[in-house]
């Protein structure tokens, strides 16, 4: 977990690295930089105003050739994300997901198409299997995102050049 | 074999490589623009992925990127990265026009770097095929216009499947008037670059 502050950056804002998670509470606001084919996934109590936050690499580690880090892999940081925000106070069945991210950024090769779709698929896979609702998506085509959580309302703004400014 | 504990002799016939290639490249160029290009390659080093978003400063910084898959006897991936400003005044030095005359990205200008990265790229191939005695095809080249860390990630996630480092070749091209910057990364997996190495006698 890295903060990061000066520049335009609020100070309310938790910066968080390439398969990093992180957790804050409200007036915290969490960010992650420049989705491609990473997959951000966000977490929210609107009970407690506790949430969480993981910029997911891979969707496994059997995908990766660096062993360790289980933070980076979305089979792993999903559980381990809703783990620690039970920990902290809220429960499970009071959290809702958001996802974004998952792209294909070099739209016309065939390849690399996959590891986003794949990533947002595990993802997904992982919140069906705890039983979290996923309550906003904004996911594939072949730009970047930075994804902004807010946890007085759960809003997740999306930002691309594409598409500018995206509530969801 | 790890791309981050080669020799100083394994870089040094990697630096050879890609001298070769980019005097091929840069006699390609100037043929099909019709003016004298040049391309040094001042700098190659192996850099893991982790530091790889920091080269161009704020992980949203626009940059322009041509990826192009490799296949044959060494499988792999080559990216050429360049800030959105020095694409376009790449652009300018291919059209021999000062620097600053193109604005935007269009479609000529698309056109135009994903057919520069293309030569530059199979210019490369071309030099490891020639002195390991391997076969190389470098696949379509594909573009994009984005935030930095977004593309390099996206790269670099593909290649975490076989790797963890990229060789980054600084990557100067020159006219008489002007001189841009890019950086090349090459990622080869580590079978076919235990292949490269050992063919150039340097395994």
């Amino acid at each position: 977990m890295s903060e990061r502050v000066g520049g335009n950056t609020d100070s309310r804002q938790l910066i968080i690295g390439v398969g990093e998670i992180a957790y804050g509470q409200h007036p915290r606001i969490l960010v992650t930089q420049a989705l491609g084919s990473c997959v951000g996934l966000t977490l929210w109590d609107p009970m407690t105003l506790l949430g969480g936050m993981a910029h997911v690499m891979l969707p496994t580690a059997a995908d990766s050739a660096l062993q360790g880090h289980p933070e980076r892999f979305a089979s792993t940081a999903v559980p381990l994300l809703v783990e620690r925000l039970n920990q902290r106070g809220a429960p499970k069945r009071r959290l809702l997901a958001k996802v974004a991210g998952g792209a294909a950024m070099f739209g016309n090769d065939s390849g690399l198409e996959t590891i986003g779709q794949r990533n947002t698929a595990e993802v997904k896979a992982q919140l069906e299997r705890l039983g979290v609702p996923i309550r906003g998506e904004d996911t594939g085509g072949s730009h970047a995102r930075t994804i902004e959580l807010h946890l007085d309302t759960g809003i997740l703004l999306v930002r691309s050049y594409v598409y500018g400014l995206r509530e969801i | 074999m790890r791309i981050d504990s080669l020799s100083e002799m394994q870089l040094d016939a990697l630096r050879e490589t890609a001298s070769i290639g980019a005097g091929h490249a840069a006699t390609a160029l100037s043929q099909l623009v019709g003016h004298a290009v040049t391309i040094d390659v001042p700098k190659l080093e192996v850099i893991g992925f982790g530091d790889v978003p920091e080269l161009f400063g704020r992980p949203e910084t626009l940059v322009v990127a041509t990826f192009m898959r490799l296949l044959g006897d060494i499988g792999g991936s080559m990216l050429l990265v360049a800030p959105r400003a020095a694409s376009l005044a790449l652009v300018d030095l291919m059209r021999a026009r000062p620097v600053g005359t193109s604005k935007s990205f269009g479609a000529d200008e698309e056109a135009l770097i994903t057919h520069v990265s293309s030569i530059l790229v199979s210019a490369y191939a071309a030099a490891i095929s020639r002195l390991a005695d391997v076969s190389l095809l470098p696949a379509r080249p594909a573009f994009a216009l984005d935030m930095a860390a977004a593309l390099l990630e996206a790269v670099a996630s593909e290649a975490e499947l076989k790797a963890d480092h990229a060789v980054l070749l600084r990557t100067r091209f020159h006219s008489d008037e002007t001189a841009v910057d890019a950086y090349l990364f090459f990622l080869p997996d580590p079978t076919g670059l235990e292949v490269l190495l050992g063919r150039l006698g340097v395994a």
